[in-house]
């Protein structure tokens, strides 16, 4: 049997997660093939709706990469991600999504190692947790309604 | 500095006695212009209503059982572009809360504004109290008397047989009922036959008020906080208790119809135009066809968790507990319990208490300190 891949969307800083992700590249350093990058120009700009958008699409992971604290290139932004991030989980782990799938990392310019090695880490623990429930989102909407599509419940068969 | 007094409601007039106090803030120009619910509709329904002329104030009730729009948005609406006019605004607790959370996002402004804030014994859902009304033809203004009555002394809910009607959901677990923030308050529990008054002195002095403790209005307080309270934490704990999946959450919404009510009768949701309403979310058709393909079967429309967890995280922090979401919703979703729980744990990790006070910031909005 062929082994679960996640699928994690990653969210990166133009100046110091992405660049990064780049140095990682440049470096021939090893890091597994499960990560889709959206470049962003800032940690702090990142919308809560599209870490949502992405998990209840399916994705097994998102990460959000950005400067290290006092490093952000617009002074404040990764704090500002850190406040909202730390909102978002706390709403998502009240509503039953796993809020552990969302990561938010520094991970500097010069960090290509680091980089290369978050993702490993990442890959490895949503390997244990196993994919996302809304990976196959008309399962979820039929476990709600209790019945088969088209809202028939299904009865037991009667054959005596 | 503010002190208290009682305003002397003749033969239980309670009625009387606050029309009569808000007609003395428009003669004495203490205020140009009152927002208040005015009785509309042959007493059916209220309605709220900027008021210039004295004379309209004979169908005033600032004690409305109705809250068929949040005021705050009002309130909003007429302070945004700070247009110098003294406006005296009739507000519910959570009207205030939401209002000071709508300063704070730069909506509202309170210059020139008079909060006369009222103590709130709880609201009906707009139809359900136009249909009594109806039943009960005369008998309405004696009832309501009692149950008045009752309600002053910190009983939570007459018993149905008393009164067929229950609270809106969003009241029934409502632990702030009465004015934090406020220039005047106009207060019911526990004071016998008149109307509670907290005030500037100098106010007071203006208006000829008879500064006068109250006695027997923190016990009222005291008692209903107790039931709300256990209320409250029961239904935090039963949806808690629910939600352990993904699909518990689903199961709660699965009945919605993305009509945004919800989200036009929020008071906090003040975006002119919704970002679900414009076509970020809605791609070329050729894509649902081949999401659909992809996983056999397409719920449509595609967005329904994806705008209530939006919607979770802008308002969710600023929650106030007024419940228009779910009077609003055509569906009768559980939006009240949902976000009230969710608001709850969120306030409680980022240690915040929206329409606490004007000095506290929202969370979201300021830089945390963390040592680097």
């Amino acid at each position: 049997m062929t082994e679960f891949e996640p699928r994690i969307v990653a969210f990166l800083c133009n100046w110091c997660a992405y660049r990064g992700a780049d140095l990682a590249g440049t470096s021939r350093f090893h890091y597994p093939q499960n990560v889709r990058v959206i470049r962003l120009m800032c940690s702090g700009s990142i919308d809560p709706v599209y870490v949502l958008k992405a998990l209840l699409d399916g994705a097994d992971g998102v990460l959000i990469g950005g400067c290290h604290l006092g490093n952000c290139h617009y002074q404040d932004g990764n704090y500002k991600a850190m406040r909202r991030v730390e909102a978002l989980k706390t709403i998502l782990h009240q509503v039953g999504i796993d809020e552990e799938r969302v990561w938010l990392r520094w991970i500097d310019a010069s960090e290509g190692g680091l980089f290369s090695e978050t993702i490993q880490q990442m890959v490895d623990e949503l390997q244990a947790k196993g994919p996302n429930p809304m990976r196959k989102p008309w399962q979820v909407w039929q476990e709600t309604v209790g019945c088969q599509p088209l809202g028939i419940k299904s009865k037991p068969n009667k054959r005596r | 500095m503010k002190v208290e007094a009682v305003l002397k409601a003749e033969e239980g007039d309670i009625l009387g006695a606050s029309r009569n106090f808000l007609a003395k803030l428009l003669a004495e120009g203490l205020v140009d212009y009152l927002l208040v619910p005015l009785e509309i509709s042959h007493g059916r329904t209220l309605a709220q209503t900027l008021v210039k002329g004295p004379a309209h104030l004979d169908r005033a009730n600032p004690f409305s059982p109705v809250m068929p729009v949040s005021s705050a948005a009002i309130v909003a609406q007429l302070t945004f572009d700070k247009s110098g006019k003294k406006l005296g605004a009739v507000l519910k607790p959570c009207e205030i809360r939401a209002l000071v959370e709508l300063v704070k996002l730069e909506q509202a402004s309170l210059d020139n504004l008079i909060i006369i804030g009222t103590d709130c014994l709880g609201t009906y859902e707009v139809e359900d109290y136009a249909k009594l009304i109806d039943k009960m033809k005369g008998t309405a203004k004696k009832k309501g008397a009692q149950v008045l009555a009752d309600m002053r002394q910190g009983i939570a809910e007459p018993d149905t047989k008393t009164l067929p009607l229950s609270l809106r959901p969003a009241c029934k677990m409502c632990n702030a009922f009465t004015p934090l923030i406020s220039d005047i308050t106009l207060g019911l529990f526990g004071v016998g036959d008149g109307i509670f008054t907290s005030l500037d002195s100098e106010l007071a002095e203006k208006l000829g008020l008879e500064v006068k403790e109250a006695s027997g209005r923190q016990e009222a307080i005291a008692q209903l906080l107790d039931s709300r309270t256990q209320t409250r934490e029961q239904v935090f704990a039963e949806f808690r208790g629910k939600m352990e999946t993904i699909v518990d959450f689903a199961d709660c919404l699965d009945t919605c119809i993305m009509c945004y009510a919800c989200s036009s009768a929020c008071p906090l949701c003040y975006c002119r135009v919704c970002f679900f309403r414009t076509d970020t979310f809605e791609p070329e058709s050729e894509r649902y066809y081949r999401w659909a393909e992809r996983e056999g079967a397409l719920r449509m429309p595609t967005e329904i968790l994806l705008y209530h967890l939006t919607r979770l995280n802008h308002v969710a922090i600023s929650c106030c507990g007024c419940g228009m979401c779910e009077s609003a919703c055509p569906r009768k979703l559980p939006l009240t319990t949902i976000f009230q729980t969710v608001g709850d744990g969120v306030q409680k990790a980022l240690n915040y208490v929206p329409g606490r006070s004007l000095e506290e910031e929202i969370p979201l909005a300021t830089i945390p300190e963390v040592k680097v």
